[in-house]
């Protein structure tokens, strides 16, 4: 196993350092150290957004494009992330959601460019030789992924400001707080948007791996595809219930964070499968 | 003789000292001011004069000739305007003079004086009391160093730098957090208002104010027509509770009822028509309006009195703590003033010592540089003049950061030592000090 310690750049660095300072500042605020850190916060995560694009620009030069490969995807998706709540954040109070998605992106894209690099498995096809389909697909589910995690942030924030607000904690959500309403709003446009990438991302990948299996022989039906379609029928279920019968609220958030594990877990079972 | 002093003289009455009917009957009109001020400047003793007048406070802010014969008119002043004998008012007045004056000025602005310790109003209240010593010509160099060089600037600082104003203390206004908290932005929403009593009513001008839509419900329509005509209300019928309910986004419930109007179950049905909407209801009555196990409901959000006025509490003793942390800032800020103040006055003695010492120095130069070329007499001179920068700078520092009560006799004794004639104390800006400060108070 080997550490993919060559594809981090200077500027990889940077912007790790950059998202870092700023998830320092927005958790600072957030448990009430430093007042007023989430202005110095956002300043950061636009320098580490700025940084990181310009990353990702630099491997497309060098050839390595963000649906290359596994670790390029979560580099991708995490940056997605930023930048959606780097815009959010401009229009919307979203400090709390900043305490949990700035991290976030720390965390993805350590481990993105610090996992062990991909090898190919006997038997298996190596991602850049995926051809156009496999590439739209890992395109599609990066970009599902990425406002999927931004729903489950915004309905963590829900989550805790329902209950700061039940148990009457108003300094608490008051000072760091979003109103619900604009959390539940932000979140269904977020699985709204996610949805019907997220089901092309599946289509994609259905018939990508139908004809890799004609081409190779196999069709295992392996865990991660069933936890896709499993993934998608609670999102699916989410929007339904909320446009037919109204959910909104503290179960549209719980639903929203199932289905966003069910995410996670698809993404670890490609990542441990292809680093491991 | 230039000194330490600032001659700033403080006389007045607060909530601390007075109740309210001596505050009351020394309150000043807005209209009465320009005559107030004039009285005051009418003293003898009185140079310069300012007053703060509200309804917790009646202070007279003046830059005095004679501090003690310019206390002994003020006190005369107040207690003809309360119509008692001075003798019965003194004990509800305080006075503070020179530095303990200007703390108490930074203290008042900053609202750490107030009732309600952090409350905004004073500064704005301060400043027009300023505004208005200016406007009538009798504010000069004195208060304006200390209102607009001290106490504004004081104040400012510590509203930025100290949480003291940052959470409300009033119930109405917490009400008003709670409800932003779920519903966000009040322009687009429906608030319901049930009861119409006074508590209504004061909930009403708070909302409207905040761009909410209204409607009013009563058990008796026409109260509820009066108060919606009165803030542009929509009026729903009683019988029609229910659906007003599942219309609103905050619900205010504040009827003179015995037993609970808003029952757990009138709610239930209502949280199933709202499909998940959450609701904000705010029971300020008392007995309570709202049944308690509705607050369990998931989606709804119920805040009464006693949470509301526990929060209140919790907030005063948040303000309590953060005092402690302005007062340092004020006492910062006093120290900062006093010293630049000192200075201004110690200039003029300053400059004259120096001139002294520069004037021995330079025909010492020209008694020994017979002979010699330019540049030479100008390396002499330059050498003695920093050879006396040298030797005053620490006479000087030491002047300067003297305790005030040493310094009167330490210029004395530097003018008695080097002969200089006694310099008055000449004020940075001295020219129409009044003008510039009502330029900057229309600036402002």
């Amino acid at each position: 196993m080997v550490v993919n310690l060559g594809a981090v750049t200077t500027l990889t660095w940077h912007a790790v350092g950059a998202y870092a300072i700023a998830a320092a500042l927005y958790l600072a605020h957030i448990v009430g150290l430093r007042r007023g850190a989430e202005n110095a916060g956002r300043v950061l995560l636009a320098v580490g957004v700025a940084l990181h694009f310009a990353d990702i620009g630099w491997r497309c030069y060098q050839g390595s494009n963000p649906i290359s490969s596994t670790p390029e995807a979560m580099s991708l998706a995490a940056f997605l992330i930023a930048a959606v709540f780097l815009l959010t954040s401009l229009r919307y109070p979203l400090t709390a959601a900043g305490a949990f998605a700035v991290p976030a992106v720390v965390a993805l894209i350590l481990l993105a460019r610090l996992a062990p690099v991909e090898a190919p498995v006997q038997g298996e096809v190596y991602l850049p030789a995926m051809g156009r389909l496999g590439q739209a697909h890992i395109l599609l589910a990066t970009l599902g992924v990425a406002v999927f995690a931004f729903a489950a942030v915004l309905a963590i924030v829900y989550l805790f400001q329902d209950r700061g607000l039940k148990r009457k904690q108003l300094e608490r959500v008051m000072d760091r707080g979003t109103p619900l309403e604009t959390l539940d709003r932000l979140a269904h446009r977020c699985v709204s948007i996610g949805f019907p990438v997220f089901t092309l991302a599946i289509v994609t990948g259905a018939i990508w791996v139908a004809r890799l299996g004609i081409l190779h022989g196999r069709g295992t039906l392996r865990p991660e595809y069933l936890i896709a379609v499993g993934t998608w029928i609670a999102f699916a279920v989410l929007i339904i219930a909320r446009v037919g019968a109204g959910w909104r609220g503290r179960r549209a958030a719980w639903l929203t964070l199932g289905g966003f594990g069910g995410t996670a877990l698809v993404v670890a079972a490609y990542f441990i499968r292809h680093a491991v | 003789m230039p000194g330490a002093n600032i001659d700033l003289l403080l006389v007045g009455v607060s909530h601390r000292t007075a109740p309210v009917a001596v505050r009351e009957r020394l309150a000043v009109e807005p209209d009465a001011v320009a005559a107030a001020l004039a009285e005051l400047t009418a003293l003898s003793a009185v140079r310069e004069a300012a007053m703060i007048s509200t309804c917790n406070r009646v202070e007279l802010y003046v830059a005095a000739e004679d501090a003690d014969r310019a206390a002994t008119g003020l006190a005369e002043v107040l207690a003809r305007r309360a119509g008692v004998a001075v003798g019965d008012l003194a004990e509800h007045l305080y006075q503070h003079r020179d530095a303990a004056a200007v703390r108490h000025l930074f203290r008042v602005a900053s609202s750490l004086d107030s009732l309600v310790v952090g409350e905004p109003q004073i500064l704005g209240q301060t400043k027009q009391a300023y505004d208005a010593a200016v406007q009538h010509g009798t504010a000069g160099a004195v208060l304006r160093s200390c209102f607009e060089e001290g106490a504004f600037r004081v104040a400012r600082r510590v509203r930025r730098e100290t949480a003291i104003a940052r959470n409300p203390v009033s119930v109405s206004s917490i009400a008003v957090d709670f409800a932003r908290q779920v519903v966000g932005d009040f322009s687009r929403r429906r608030v319901l208002i049930v009861g119409a009593g006074k508590m209504s009513e004061l909930a009403a001008r708070t909302l409207r104010t905040h761009g909410a839509t209204l409607t009013v419900i009563n058990r008796t329509r026409a109260r509820a027509e009066e108060l919606a005509q009165r803030f542009g209300a929509d009026v729903a019928d009683w019988s029609d509770l229910r659906g007003a309910l599942t219309a609103a986004d905050i619900v205010i419930a504040s009827t003179g009822a015995q037993r609970p109007v808003l029952t757990l179950d009138l709610i239930k049905d209502v949280r199933k028509a709202r499909r998940g909407r959450p609701l904000c209801l705010l029971d300020i009555a008392v007995p309570r309006d709202v049944e308690p196990a509705a607050g369990e409901l998931a989606d709804i959000y119920l805040f009464d009195i006693d949470a509301l006025q526990k929060v209140a509490g919790e907030h005063r003793a948040e303000r309590e703590e953060e005092a402690a942390e302005a007062e340092a800032v004020v006492e910062e800020e006093l120290g900062r003033f006093v010293k630049r103040w000192r200075s201004r006055q110690l200039g003029p003695m300053v400059s004259a010592l120096q001139a002294h010492f520069h004037g021995i120095a330079r025909a010492e130069v020209q008694r020994v540089s017979g002979g010699v070329d330019d540049k030479e007499r100008k390396a002499r001179l330059d050498l003695l003049d920093s050879c006396v920068k040298k030797l005053l700078h620490l006479p000087m520092t030491a002047l300067r950061d003297a305790d005030p009560d040493e310094v009167v006799s330490m210029v004395q004794a530097v003018q008695r030592l080097f002969a200089l004639s006694p310099v008055a104390a000449v004020p940075e800006r001295e020219e129409a000090p009044a003008q510039s400060a009502s330029k900057k108070a229309a600036g402002s």
